[in-house]
């Protein structure tokens, strides 16, 4: 009956020119339900629910997009949720490098998220290098250096084994030959505070967890953790720049869809988010959160999954991580 | 820094018509979600979000912080009334609140509850007003040795919280210990017990665990007991639906014990507010001259913990506004609205965003108050509710914690879980085992895991690292007194002769 009401209300604005729908071969004929893996406040959910604020902002929206936490597992619930819609074009998902990660090192994760339909990937968070303002480290260099002459006493701190400051570490520990030890803090809050209070050495932090840090003098960016200089820290230098010639560990996230879903249907969604992530909506919130836009379309999505994996594969394997596939 | 020129400054925005009503909203909204089990500030704060967007940042965080203390206050109701713990730090209140409750106290449990919660929450304001950055230099002190000294602290408190037996309140307690390390390792990204099921990846809820052992757990023993059908005594004279003078007078160091402590566990990030109720409920019985009744339904069982846990939110403000740390799962939801409204917390808000900081502190005190002349009255009113007979009530109150377990994460595995914690709690009260070790257990043991290993990571081995430091061996002083002070007191008594107190 809310349905019936719903569309019909969406089809009195369409008529009335409001509403600029996508034209394609294919188009929702019911609400869509847009699967967060965390619950309300946490980054996917904000990453959904504001790319729905900006679809609605920009009238890219041809019904109606609900976003629902489907939390539990780590992740690995949404994931299962995902593969048990096969077939099913009204369901998305936001993915997250967990996504990614987490089938690699868990067993219980059976839900890949190479088996399901990439949509897109919309953006990537880049990350700094920081150490205390009173820290002797100027550069990525010293305290690499430092750390080679007194292995295991320099510490970093950080999340979980598979995050991507875990990866940036071992990849720095594989170039250079040196060692320090990784301590691992459930939440930013606790990883930040161990670093002001110099229980650790260094971090590799989100521009907006370090950013007010630097501003204020109590942190220093020794080196980014990114392609290209942040326009925000023009004078510093990247980790390539700093002559760390590593790959680049991205943290992606964009948006699929579970696995079978009409081909005509992936072409809808792509051309929907390209929108979208063009909107100015969008790149406010982009520039609030010190995202950067980083579009690939359906098939490169695709791609980027199976390199990923195969990246992350070989950096666990070398850090001694127990992978489970 | 001018302390009271900016709180006066702060008060004059907080007092400006508009701001007002989006305080009383907050409040309001907060003591609804605090008094629904299940939905926690985090989520409500995080929904409302988008409705706070075409507000001044200034009225926007007002009321977001009213949702935040608010749902402190409105935990204890269902703890209290139902034996359902509405939010994760009112888990202790079940103890005595609802045994309170069943003695016809239910108005003089409400009452300690929001009087202590107003005491213990402007102590905890004024502590942010005052000490602010003073406080929040302490607690960068505080890394994972001090982390695990005060859960041993915590942990210790098993030798008050235990029942007749300390084999079986041991027994518990491991067994809390155990479900904690449940789901993926921090460390290593591997699963624990799993047992191969992709949910319990991500561990299992406390709220599941607490709703199954107390509100479960409590209506079957009830029904084995064949209570169905007797009344519960509800005093029908207005003034007995109020704490008696008595009452209070008894929790006056309650009070107190409970706002220290909740405002120093509150400033600490990654320590939580269930810890500090445990604690000071704890620290209550240990030096009470009557511990043999706490659990039976005694006055400062309630007001210890619902201190405690009202105190904590002020001091979780601290770290945020001073350093842009978030301590836990609110405080971090209110630093993301701050940073979409172009506040940005942090060291330098203090200096480039006045209004805001001085207007939000300055609105934590009228929220406070507003929150005690909200809910005294409807003390009275809730306290009615016993007055449905049992075999209406017990229905409801397992409805109730169906919703409530179904709630925290939407998922109907959660429901399983909370059928086999209820039996659990049902088998352990038959066999005398005290659920409160197990609870606390849960809620310490994954804290303690994680802070030993870290610690030990720092020290590349070292075990010296845990006890060496200044604060963490005060910590682990006053834990190694608690547990080896009952057997000393015991025989320095029995060296006495009989008849002497």
């Amino acid at each position: 009956m809310q349905r019936r009401h719903l569309i019909a209300s969406g089809a009195a604005l369409a008529v009335a020119g409001l509403v600029r729908p996508v034209r394609a071969a294919w188009a929702p004929s019911r609400p869509i339900e847009f699967v967060a893996h965390n619950g309300p406040g946490s980054g996917p959910d904000l990453f959904a629910r504001a790319l729905v604020t900006a679809m609605e902002q920009e009238r890219l929206l041809p019904g109606r997009v609900q976003v629902a936490n489907r939390v539990g597992g780590g992740g690995a619930t949404a994931m299962n949720y995902m593969m048990e819609r096969r077939g099913d074009p009204h369901v998305l998902g936001v993915w997250t490098s967990l996504w990614l990660s987490l089938p690699l090192v868990q067993a219980e994760a059976r839900a890949l998220a190479t088996d399901m339909t990439a949509i897109a990937r919309i953006a990537i968070e880049p990350a700094l290098m920081v150490v205390r303002a009173e820290s002797p480290y100027q550069t990525a260099a010293d305290f690499v250096n430092a750390a080679r002459a007194r292995p295991g006493q320099v510490r970093q701190s950080g999340g979980s084994p598979t995050a991507r400051d875990a990866l940036v570490r071992q990849l720095l520990m594989a170039n250079t030959g040196a060692r320090w030890a990784f301590v691992s803090f459930p939440s930013g809050g606790e990883r930040m505070a161990a670093l002001l209070g110099g229980h650790v050495d260094m971090m590799i932090a989100e521009p907006s967890e370090a950013g007010e840090q630097v501003r204020a003098g109590r942190l220093r960016v020794i080196a980014q953790v990114t392609e290209a200089r942040l326009p925000g820290f023009p004078q510093v230098p990247t980790l390539r720049e700093a002559g760390f010639p590593i790959t680049d560990v991205v943290q992606a996230r964009g948006v699929l869809a579970p696995p079978g879903i009409p081909a005509e249907a992936v072409e809808f969604y792509q051309d929907l988010f390209k929108r979208t992530s063009e909107s100015p909506a969008w790149q406010r919130y982009l520039a609030d959160n010190q995202f950067q836009g980083a579009w690939l379309s359906a098939a490169d999505t695709a791609e980027f999954f199976t390199t990923y994996q195969g990246q992350l594969r070989g950096i666990l394997a070398e850090g001694g991580v127990r992978l489970a596939r | 820094m001018d302390i009271l020129g900016g709180l006066g400054q702060g008060f004059s925005v907080a007092l400006q018509p508009m701001n007002l009503v989006w305080c009383v909203v907050g409040c309001f909204l907060g003591t609804i979600v605090g008094v629904l089990p299940g939905l926690g500030p985090a989520a409500t704060i995080a929904l409302l979000l988008p409705l706070t967007f075409g507000m001044d940042p200034t009225g926007g965080i007002i009321m977001l912080a009213g949702i935040y203390f608010g749902a402190k206050y409105g935990g204890s109701t269902t703890s209290i009334l139902l034996n359902i713990p509405g939010e994760a730090s009112s888990v202790v209140t079940c103890l005595d609140g609802y045994q309170m409750a069943r003695k016809g106290r239910a108005g003089a449990a409400l009452g300690i509850a929001a009087i202590g919660s107003f005491i213990a929450g402007t102590f905890g304001i004024v502590a942010l007003t005052l000490l602010a950055p003073p406080i929040a230099a302490f607690a960068l002190r505080f890394s994972s040795p001090e982390y695990f000294a005060l859960m041993v602290l915590g942990l210790s408190l098993v030798v008050v919280l235990g029942g007749s037996s300390m084999i079986k309140a041991l027994l518990a307690l491991t067994f809390g210990l155990w479900l904690t390390s449940i789901g993926t390792d921090l460390f290593t990204s591997q699963s624990r017990f799993t047992f191969g099921s992709s949910f319990l990846l991500g561990g299992i809820d406390f709220m599941v665990i607490a709703i199954g052992v107390f509100a479960i757990a409590g209506v079957l023993e009830s029904i084995a007991r064949g209570e169905e059908n007797t009344p519960l005594p509800v005093p029908s004279r207005m003034r007995d639906l109020l704490p008696s003078r008595e009452e209070l007078k008894a929790c006056r160091f309650a009070f107190a014990n409970g706002s220290v402590v909740g405002f120093i566990v509150g400033v600490l990030p990654g320590a939580g507010s269930a810890i500090a109720s445990f604690i000071a409920y704890g620290i209550e019985k240990a030096v009470s001259r009557h511990p043999e009744r706490f659990g039976t339904g005694v006055p400062e069982g309630v007001a210890a913990p619902e201190a405690a846990n009202n105190a904590d939110s002020g001091g979780g403000m601290v770290p945020l506004l001073t350093l842009g740390i978030p301590g836990g799962g609110t405080t971090a939801i209110l630093l993301a609205a701050l940073v979409i409204w172009g506040v940005k917390p942090g060291p330098m808000m203090i200096i480039e965003s006045p209004q805001v900081f001085w207007g939000l502190i300055a609105s934590l005190y009228i929220g406070n108050l507003v929150l005690l002349v909200l809910n005294l009255p409807l003390v009275p009113l809730f306290a009615q509710i016993l007055r449905i007979p049992l075999y209406v009530l017990f229905p409801m109150i397992l409805g109730l914690a169906i919703v409530g377990a179904y709630s925290v994460s939407d998922n109907v595995a959660n429901l399983m879980l909370l059928s086999a914690f209820g039996l659990l709690g049902y088998a352990m009260a038959k066999l005398d085992f005290p659920p409160a070790p197990l609870v606390l257990g849960f809620v310490l043991g994954d804290a303690m895991e994680r802070a030993v290993r870290q610690s030990l990571t720092m020290s590349m081995g070292d075990p010296a690292i845990l006890v060496e430091r200044p604060i963490a061996a005060v910590m682990l002083g006053l834990a190694a007194a608690i547990l080896v002070a009952p057997p000393v007191l015991r025989a320095l008594r029995r060296r006495r002769p009989l008849g002497v107190a």
